[in-house]
């Protein structure tokens, strides 16, 4: 779907957080790229780097931890620019929305003047201008009687409501990315519907690529192109989403598919994944899931699996991955 | 399944607000938050009964009104034909123990002070469930139940992860050997993989002890899979109430249809009949007349903004409370 040139390249992403004499490697040696009006789906379970992974994009982790590698944004390594060239990125070629709508919008300024302050520091509007903006935007995400709402507080707006004011502020000045760090989980799913098709619409719009964290599997199904699992830091399952959904070939997609209620007897027990996720600060020198995997050899316990491309877009990191559906491979 | 456990009928409760300085000087009284109107169902005895809606609908509220930490202003909630909320009832804490709570929050509901023996054994000594000798051996028991290692006893709740502090809870909540569990939101907390080992204990647990569950949850797929019947709740009433199966394969009010039809499933190529809601779900303080979900409801009339409609049975399906259940189901 994305033959021209990544806008969105990013190779060997580590972040690490210290506490006390604690070591965190949050995310660890995350590569990925991002076309053109691509939406891509990262998920996992909580604690297993995909918020990082984001802030890291943006150079938000960089205040509390170490992050290397690069992030080359339409050719630019931005993960090494300066705060304040950085600032002109942010929001204006790359937005980002957050999870909580409550807590992430100002609640003693109106939503207007959130919105105008956005324009005013991205782009060359006037007064007038960014205001008639504003109600644009907020008409475009859906806000009824936008106009009149612009005096309005978050407080008197509902969550699905603050989320589209986020949206709405995301996407003012125009950018050409989106990070989205779950969007709906804290809304209804009728509510959740609505936010996807608006953030789906605007990108197909706009033009605009977007990179979509979830837990949800069923979200990245209906919305994204294109998945990459994470676990315990690190990807280990990536590629289009109707093939790595349909025939997961790394253990941990596979058991976190099955363990989704559908398409299963009702009331009959559920297949889970035995164990938990390890703790960041004693990962085991081997693949981080091996001690809850059924395929796991010795290998797996000495060596980490690199994430390799197994054909199709596909990569896996992963020394015995289920073996690859038919017509799957390229 | 046959004997009813428990009976509510008609359960109304209203959350008034304090008067703010506005009303005092408009002389308005202050405003009510209402959170159920007029909800009726049964439990019956040994089924998971599966209650499902958006945030603010009151499924928490019904679930709270059940264990007594509410008391509804009008209807009544019977168990084995005896009303809990009659004077003589309210001492009677023989209710409490056999019907018991289970939380969504696992990180809030536990004492972060006591022990896991500590929090497992003051519920047996507060009802008396057994001689003091033997509380020791039955705390190693609940363990054993839950799945949790014996030396989890000597252990804080912070040592613990979310799934196991929500098998701490389902081991409290047995301790004392109840008939009923009232899960609110019991794994809404917890990660995919987490959330289906503790359903599975929960499933087994019920077909062991013979439990009948009351299970509320937003996840659809869920009460899905864990309910044998499902009610669907808007704005603190039951719109559809019915097998889980038959509701699930062919919901019959237009908001069913529209909640099960937003969740995403996962084939990429099943995008649904994706019936798109418009707007939000009204506020509880301000709930409109008649059907309260004509305002966002394709198939709303005239009579839907005037008159209530009530729960009724439907023929093949369970029951439905809308006015246009026959044509909108003859048409689809």
């Amino acid at each position: 779907m994305t033959e021209s040139q990544p806008i969105l390249e990013v190779s060997n992403l580590c972040t690490t957080f210290r506490r006390g004499d604690r070591v965190l490697p949050a995310v660890r040696d995350v590569s990925f790229s991002l076309g053109k009006g691509e939406v891509l789906g990262l998920v996992g379970e909580s604690g297993s780097g995909k918020s990082v992974t984001l802030r890291s994009i943006l150079g938000l982790s960089r205040r509390y931890g170490e992050v290397s590698g690069a992030v080359r944004w339409m050719g630019q390594d931005i993960a090494a620019l300066p705060e304040r060239r950085l600032r002109r990125i942010r929001g204006r070629e790359i937005a980002m929305i957050f999870q909580e709508p409550m807590t992430s919008l100002n609640p003693l300024l109106t939503v207007g003047m959130q919105l105008t302050e956005t324009l005013k520091a991205h782009t060359d509007l006037g007064r007038k201008a960014r205001r008639d903006r504003a109600i644009e935007m907020l008409d475009h995400v859906g806000i009824p009687a936008a106009a009149s709402r612009l005096q309005d507080y978050p407080h008197q707006f509902s969550g699905g409501m603050r989320q589209r004011v986020m949206i709405a502020i995301a996407l003012a000045a125009s950018p050409k990315l989106l990070l989205a760090d779950e969007p709906t989980t804290a809304l209804d799913v009728t509510i959740q519907a609505q936010i996807l098709d608006l953030i789906l619409s605007l990108a197909d719009e706009l033009e605009m690529g977007v990179i979509l964290v979830t837990h949800d599997l069923g979200v990245v199904a209906q919305t994204c192109q294109n998945v990459a699992v994470m676990y315990a830091g690190r990807i280990v399952e990536t590629g289009p989403v109707r093939q790595v959904l349909r025939s997961p070939r790394h253990p941990y997609t596979e058991g976190l598919m099955r363990s989704v209620p559908q398409d299963v007897p009702p009331r009959t027990q559920l297949y889970s994944v035995p164990g938990t996720p390890p703790s960041l600060d004693a990962l085991p020198p081997g693949c981080a899931f091996a001690a809850r995997c059924a395929n796991r050899t010795a290998a797996c316990l000495d060596a980490r699996p690199a994430l390799a491309p197994v054909g199709g877009q596909r990569s896996l990191a992963c020394f015995n991955p289920a073996r690859a559906a038919q017509g799957d491979a390229a | 399944m046959s004997e009813t456990v428990m009976e509510i009928r008609d359960l109304g409760l209203e959350f008034q607000l304090g008067r703010t300085l506005a009303d005092v000087i408009q002389r308005r009284p202050g405003r009510v938050v209402n959170a159920l109107n007029g909800v009726s169902l049964a439990l019956k005895k040994g089924e998971t009964l599966g209650v499902v809606g958006e945030s603010g609908c009151g499924k928490s509220t019904l679930a709270r009104c059940i264990v007594r930490l509410y008391t509804p202003q009008r209807g009544r909630i019977t168990y084995h034909g005896q009303d809990i909320f009659a004077e003589d009832a309210r001492a009677d804490r023989s209710y409490n123990r056999r019907v018991q709570m289970m939380f969504q929050d696992p990180y809030s509901s536990l004492n972060p002070r006591m022990t896991t023996g500590q929090i497992l054994s003051e519920a047996l000594r507060v009802h008396q469930m057994r001689p003091e000798s033997e509380i020791d051996a039955r705390v190693a028991e609940l363990l054993e139940l839950v799945r949790l290692p014996q030396d989890a006893a000597g252990k804080l709740p912070h040592e613990f992860s979310g799934g196991q502090r929500q098998r701490i809870a389902i081991a409290r909540a047995l301790a004392v050997e109840p008939e009923v569990l009232i899960a609110d939101e019991l794994v809404s907390a917890l990660d995919v993989s987490v959330q289906a080992q503790v359903v599975n204990l929960l499933l087994e647990l019920q077909e062991r002890l013979n439990l009948t569950i009351l299970f509320v949850a937003h996840d659809l797929r869920l009460v899905r899979h864990v309910s044998n019947r499902v009610a669907v709740i808007y704005l603190g009433r039951i719109v559809e109430i019915g097998d889980s199966e038959t509701l699930f394969a062919r919901p019959a009010h237009p908001y069913s249809q529209a909640l099960l039809s937003a969740a995403p499933s996962l084939d990429p190529d099943d995008k649904g009949s994706a019936i798109r809601l418009q707007g939000e779900l009204p506020s509880p303080m301000d709930v409109p007349p008649g059907c309260p979900f004509h305002v966002r409801c394709p198939h709303a009339s005239e009579i839907c903004k005037q008159q209530e409609p009530r729960l009724t049975a439907h023929e093949g399906r369970g029951e439905v409370a809308c006015h246009h259940v026959k044509e909108i189901n003859t048409h689809a």
